[in-house]
């Protein structure tokens, strides 16, 4: 405690926060520093409001829960605030303060200064500080209902407060630690799709089958109750009420529970700061080195040629091998090429609108499956297609140092991913025959003509704006991996356009009762757009020359 | 005569207002070991960028081994390596792959990229982890990689942007090797490095450049010979006696380096604090 309270220790707070309030002034040089700037005061001002009228309706809950004898509804409360403060900086990331600690070690910073400042720097977000703002709400509608619960209230909520705060920065340093390597990056996040997917069943199954009787869900909830008093929010809450009831004893028992959870997440979180603090090293060059001593005799890669893809020249080739292995070793993204199924899956158990015995639209109009799920897989692609080098980083510099011409480059790229969209097109019309029926002869070949129409017409777009507005990409991580907003827009323009010509022409065959002028007028947009394709094509080289430095420039960015 | 392997003539190079290279004329020989020097920012970065094709010149010509790079890109490209400032891999590949790849690119057939591949991979000694992705590589070992990269090939051109930074002396040593064997099969080399002893020891000619200008051009000889000329003139006019170097000493480049950009600064009566 000593190494907090020195002068050495207040100078370094004050750089720190002196060096942080410069940076922010610094970003606001530039016009996109400043819009962010606008941006968070009215994203602030949100908040704000938010978390004023949160505290406000919180503090009115537990002024009437106490003062009516209900105490034991606080849990609510607080188990709501508690899913806030651990969940929000998890999903909203971009209000998170992100803070590389190794920076700090080249300076004379006692651990308790480092644990501190890592503590309160990370614990600058909205969460916190609604969180607080919230549990300020429950002591003042409690103290108010009852004078008596000043103090002991107070000391519970605060401990309470402090374990979400220890808890918030204790998930992030072991998460941290996780995700600094490929490999357990990798895992959280196919574990993290996994959950996502989760989620998108619970409509379908809920409505299923939400609507007959379980009587195990009363066993669980009466065997759960118990344990929920058990946990962080729990333990307050009841603390709460024992003190509110004049059982000081029992409240304080519950207190010094809580007591304990704060001080097991303080040292869970101790662990991970200590290891930071002594140096630890999380690159995973460092962790993946292994000395040439220790690497298994004979070990040596075989020769092995590259691919030969028929009909294209050696450098296609070799770019076509190149972003296969790429993709082949992108968890994420692999999962993302498998989503156009799962939706499939999930139409299939959709209720209808006639309630949860109904069925769903695709259900009643399975013809509709295979152009949907086609449509769906190109959208997945577009991913790829509007963001051509985005997965190369630096390596886009090599490029433009080697003898082949930029058009050969995107040609090979544009193989790839067609090849893509023919594989997956061929498995949801597999997967429609199982899960639907299989789709009449006139869908198959009306939806593979707007495929072909769709393909070159997004290609075409995509090709340039790879170019244009490129963004770089981790194939091996999931989230904030935004395209640029130009991309989404133009991208967005074209799915309206394509799919509105599609959805035209549909009707128009269906007006006439002429199906076949749909297949037709399809082919001949495709032809149209094969032929822009082409042009775009012809022209990559010297659109890619002239915009060398900038696509270098940013996907080069660390 | 052989055509020169590099020419520049009036290459510049803008930023806004920033001229980072201003009408520099370059010209290198056939066969030499050609080192271009120059303090941070000088603009060297931006040459070897603008030689290999990653930036374009604002004004200026450039001429690789009698092709004119501007006019026939593609062309130049085949006879040079690279190894950029950023190195250019790409990291979800093993180094085997990468190799391979690299290969295929400059047109070799597949058998020829796999068996270069494996011999530069043994060369390199990086054999000996060949399931390992080259985002997992060590700085040292993915500089080996970009180097065998770069001459998979095997290029006329070297163009190498600090070849040696973050390297470690045996694999310093086993780079420094295969230079100097292909500048004895007739190869030249333009290397930028801060390591000024290492250029010293390889290059036979130099280029410095300071603040986006051409300041001297020559073998090392005729730029020793030139900084000593000048010291001794300045001598003649009342100049410090230490200028010259005394009789049987030579200049090192770094010495020349530092009389030609202006030197360091001392520090007596600065930083008095400083222990």
């Amino acid at each position: 405690m000593a190494g907090l309270i020195s002068s050495e220790a207040r100078g370094q707070f004050a750089a720190i926060a002196q060096v942080r309030w410069q940076l922010f002034v610094n970003s606001l040089r530039t016009i996109r520093g400043r819009l962010e700037m606008v941006s968070r005061v009215f994203i602030g001002f949100g908040f704000a409001v938010g978390g004023l009228g949160g505290a406000f309706g919180v503090a009115a809950a537990s002024w009437y829960f106490t003062s009516h004898d209900q105490t034991e509804w606080l849990a609510l409360l607080l188990w709501l605030i508690f899913l806030f403060w651990q969940l929000f900086p998890v999903v909203a990331t971009a209000f998170t303060e992100t803070f590389d600690s190794s920076n700090l070690l080249r300076f004379p910073l006692s651990y308790p200064s480092f644990f501190m400042v890592r503590l309160v720097y990370g614990s600058l977000d909205p969460g916190t500080a609604l969180g607080g703002l919230w549990l300020f709400g429950i002591w003042m509608g409690v103290t108010v209902a009852d004078h008596r619960l000043l103090v002991p209230a107070g000391l519970a909520l605060l401990v309470f407060g402090l374990a979400n705060i220890l808890l918030a920065r204790m998930v992030f340093a072991w998460v941290e630690r996780w995700l600094a390597q490929r490999r357990t990056r990798e895992i959280m996040g196919i574990l993290f799709f996994f959950i996502i997917i989760s989620f998108q069943f619970i409509g379908p199954l809920m409505a299923r089958f939400g609507g007959r009787k379980h009587p195990d869900v009363s066993r669980f909830s009466g065997l759960l109750l118990p344990l929920e008093r058990l946990l962080p929010p729990g333990l307050a809450a009841s603390a709460l009420a024992h003190f509110s009831q004049g059982d000081f004893a029992a409240g304080f028992a519950s207190f010094g529970l809580l007591c304990v959870y704060a001080v097991a997440f303080f040292w869970f979180l101790n662990v991970r700061m200590l290891a930071q603090y002594r140096g630890e090293n999380l690159s995973e060059a460092a962790a993946a080195a292994v000395p040439r001593s220790l690497a298994k005799p004979g070990s040596k890669e075989k020769l092995r040629a590259g691919w030969n893809v028929p009909g294209v020249s050696g450098p296609v080739a070799a770019i076509f091998e190149k972003e296969f292995r790429y993709l082949s070793r992108s968890g994420p993204m692999l999962f993302t090429l498998i989503m156009p199924l799962v939706i499939l899956l999930i139409f299939r158990l959709s209720p209808g609108k006639s309630g949860p015995g109904g069925q769903g639209f695709v259900v009643r109009t399975p013809d509709l499956a295979f152009p949907i799920g086609a449509a769906y897989a190109l959208l997945m692609l577009t991913n790829l297609i509007y963001n051509n080098f985005g997965a190369d980083g630096a390596g886009v510099q090599f490029y433009f140092v080697s003898p082949v011409r930029f058009r050969e480059i995107v040609l090979a790229k544009n193989l790839v991913h067609a090849t893509i969209l023919a594989f997956e097109t061929i498995l949801i019309w597999i997967a429609v025959c199982f899960l639907y029926r299989p789709p009449s002869f006139y869908y198959t070949v009306t939806t593979v003509a707007g495929v072909l129409l769709a393909a070159p017409a997004n290609m075409a777009v995509g090709n340039l704006l790879s170019i244009y507005t490129p963004k770089k990409f981790d194939f091996g991580t999931f989230g904030r991996q935004r395209a640029a907003s130009t991309t989404a827009f133009a991208s967005m323009g074209v799915q309206a356009a394509v799919f509105g010509i599609g959805a035209l022409a549909f009707l128009l065959a269906h007006f006439l009762h002429k199906l076949w002028i749909a297949t037709a007028l399809l082919l001949a947009l495709a032809a149209i757009a094969f032929v822009c394709y082409g042009f775009v094509l012809n022209r990559v080289d010297r659109i890619a020359l002239a915009r060398r430095e900038t696509l270098i420039g940013e996907l080069s960015r660390a | 005569m052989d055509a020169p392997a590099i020419i520049t003539e009036h290459l510049t190079r803008n930023f806004g207002q920033l001229v980072a290279v201003n009408d520099v004329n370059l010209r290198v020989a056939p066969g030499q070991f050609f080192g271009f020097l120059g303090p941070n920012g000088a603009g060297k970065s931006t040459t070897i960028k603008m030689l290999t094709g990653l930036l374009a010149p604002s004004s200026g010509r450039m001429e690789i081994l009698g092709v004119d790079l501007t006019a026939n890109p593609v062309e130049v490209k085949r006879q040079i390596g690279v190894v950029p400032e950023g190195m250019a891999l790409f990291g979800r590949l093993t180094g085997a792959e990468y190799l391979n790849f690299v290969g295929r690119m400059y047109g070799l057939d597949r058998l020829t990229a796999a068996k270069r591949t494996a011999e530069l991979l043994e060369f390199m000694q990086l054999a000996d982890q060949p399931k390992k992705l080259v985002t997992d590589y060590s700085h040292g070992m993915q500089k080996k990689l970009a180097m065998a990269a770069a001459v998979i090939h095997g290029p006329r051109i070297l163009f190498l942007d600090e070849p040696f930074e973050g390297v470690d002396a045996i694999a310093s040593g086993t780079l420094k090797a295969m230079l100097q064997r292909m500048i004895s099969r007739g190869a030249t080399i333009f290397l930028t490095s801060h390591v000024l002893e290492i250029v010293e020891r390889l290059c036979s000619h130099v280029a410095i450049i300071h603040r986006g200008t051409l300041v001297a051009q020559g073998s090392l000889e005729e730029l020793r010979a030139g900084v000593e000329s000048q010291a001794a003139a300045a001598l003649q006019e009342g100049g410090t006696p230490g200028a010259v170097p005394p009789a049987g000493e030579k200049l090192t480049l770094e010495e020349i380096f530092l009389r030609i950009v202006g030197g360091s600064r001392l520090a007596d009566q600065e930083l008095s604090w400083l222990a």
